[in-house]
C-alpha cells in the first residue's frame, strides 16, 4: 500500500482514550451535582460535532447553532440519566439529530411550497467552495473529496470530527450500521489517499 | 465487545482526517460565537429547567436613518409560550416587551452575561412584561414557576439582542 506522506494536520492522536474518557466522566459528575460550568470543556470539544450532525440534516448555519445550543440546554435536565462519556457522546448525537428534524419539519410547514421544497433539500455538503480555500494544498485535498461517492464524502463529514473513540458511538447515533463504518471509513480514506497521490499538482507533502 | 469502528487508524488516515475537519472550518465555519453562546445559555445555578425552543423570528426595519428596528421572537416549550419583541432605543440600548401565553403574573428574569446582574420582573396577570434600557448582547429568558407550583422554570436558548 503506498502510504502518503502529509505535511499538514496533526498527527497521532495524543490522549489515550482512557484518559478522555476520565476527564469527560469526572466534568460529567461536577456537572451533574450542578456545577454546570464543568461542561465548558466538553462544549468546546463536541460543538463542531454536532453543529455539523445539524448541518448534516439540511439545516442553516444559524438553524443549527439554535439546535445546538437546544440540545446542550435538554442535557442539563438529563445529565443524571447520563452514566458514561460514551453514552453522552451518543446522547448529544442523537438529540441534536431529532431537534434538527424537529426544526427542520417546523421550516417545512412555515415556509410556502416552493421554497418548502428547497429549503427541505438534503445538503449533504453543505457549504461551497474550493474557491473560499487560499491554500492550494487544501485546494487539491477538497477537490478529490468532492470526487468520492457521496456515502464517503458524508461519512467523512461527520467523522473528521470525532474523537478517537467515540467513533462506534457517533455511528450508532447516526444510523449508520456500527460495523460497516469501519471498513467504510477505511476504504473511503484509502481512496482518498489513492487519488491524492495519483494527481500531479500534488506536491506529496 | 470490539467491533471494526474500533479497529485504529494508521496515523495517516488520521492526519487526512484532522487536515479534514480543518478544510471543512475553512469551507463551512459554525458561528464565531457558537461556544460562548452556548456556555453562556448553559451556566445556570441548577439543571432543572424546561427548554422553550426558538419557534420563530422575525425582523422588521433597518434600524438605519431613524428606522424603527424591531425582532419579534417566539420561543415554545411544553408547558408556555414566551414571546418578545426586542425595539432599539435612540440611546443604542433596547426594550424587551414580551408576553406569555397561556397568561400568568409570573415572575420574568432576563439573564445577561456577567457582570451584568439578572434583571427580574413580575408579568402582569395577562402575561405581559417588560425590560427597559437592555444593553445589546447576548441574553436568556427563565420564567420562573409561581411558589405553590412544584413545576420547573421554563429557560430560553441565548439570543442576540
Amino acid at each position: 500500500m503506498t502510504v502518503v506522506t502529509l505535511g499538514s494536520g496533526k498527527s497521532g492522536t495524543g490522549h489515550a482514550a482512557t484518559d478522555r474518557a476520565a476527564r469527560v466522566g469526572a466534568c460529567l459528575v461536577r456537572a451533574t451535582n450542578g456545577e454546570t460550568a464543568a461542561l465548558s470543556e466538553i462544549v468546546r470539544e463536541l460543538n463542531p460535532l454536532l453543529w455539523r450532525v445539524a448541518r448534516g440534516e439540511g439545516l442553516t448555519a444559524e438553524e443549527s447553532a439554535d439546535v445546538v445550543q437546544t440540545t446542550w440546554l435538554e442535557l442539563l435536565r438529563r445529565l443524571h440519566e447520563i452514566r458514561s462519556p460514551q453514552a453522552l457522546t451518543s446522547w448529544l448525537v442523537t438529540t441534536t439529530r431529532r431537534e434538527a428534524w424537529r426544526v427542520r419539519e417546523l421550516s417545512r410547514r412555515q415556509a410556502p411550497d416552493g421554497a418548502a421544497q428547497l429549503e427541505s433539500a438534503p445538503d449533504p455538503d453543505p457549504g461551497p467552495s474550493e474557491r473560499l480555500l487560499a491554500d492550494e494544498r487544501d485546494q487539491v485535498l477538497w477537490r478529490h473529496v468532492q470526487r468520492l461517492p457521496e456515502r464517503c464524502r458524508k461519512l467523512l463529514h461527520v467523522v473528521a470530527h470525532v474523537a478517537r473513540p467515540d467513533y462506534a458511538v457517533v455511528a450508532e447515533a447516526l444510523g449508520m450500521p456500527v460495523g460497516s463504518i469501519g471498513p467504510t471509513r477505511g476504504r473511503c480514506l484509502a481512496k482518498l489517499r489513492e487519488m491524492l497521490q495519483a494527481d500531479p499538482g500534488w506536491s506529496g507533502l | 465487545m470490539t467491533n471494526s469502528a474500533d479497529l485504529p487508524l494508521d496515523d495517516d488516515d488520521q492526519a487526512v482526517l484532522d487536515w479534514l475537519a480543518e478544510v471543512y472550518a475553512l469551507l463551512d465555519p459554525p458561528p464565531a460565537d457558537l461556544d460562548e453562546r452556548v456556555l453562556f445559555a448553559i451556566a445556570l445555578d441548577g439543571v432543572d429547567a424546561e427548554v422553550a425552543r426558538l419557534s420563530e423570528q422575525l425582523t422588521v426595519g433597518s434600524g438605519a436613518r431613524g428606522s424603527e428596528r424591531t425582532s419579534t421572537i417566539t420561543f415554545d416549550a411544553d408547558s408556555r409560550a414566551v414571546m418578545i419583541t426586542v425595539t432599539d432605543r435612540a440611546d443604542g440600548l433596547v426594550r424587551i416587551d414580551g408576553w406569555l401565553a397561556p397568561a400568568a403574573a409570573l415572575r420574568v428574569e432576563l439573564r445577561l452575561p456577567e457582570p451584568a446582574q439578572p434583571r427580574i420582573v413580575i408579568a402582569n396577570a395577562a402575561g405581559r412584561f417588560t425590560f427597559d434600557g437592555v444593553s445589546r448582547g447576548l441574553a436568556q429568558l427563565l420564567v420562573h414557576p409561581a411558589a405553590d407550583d412544584a413545576g420547573v422554570r421554563v429557560v430560553t436558548p441565548a439570543f442576540s439582542l
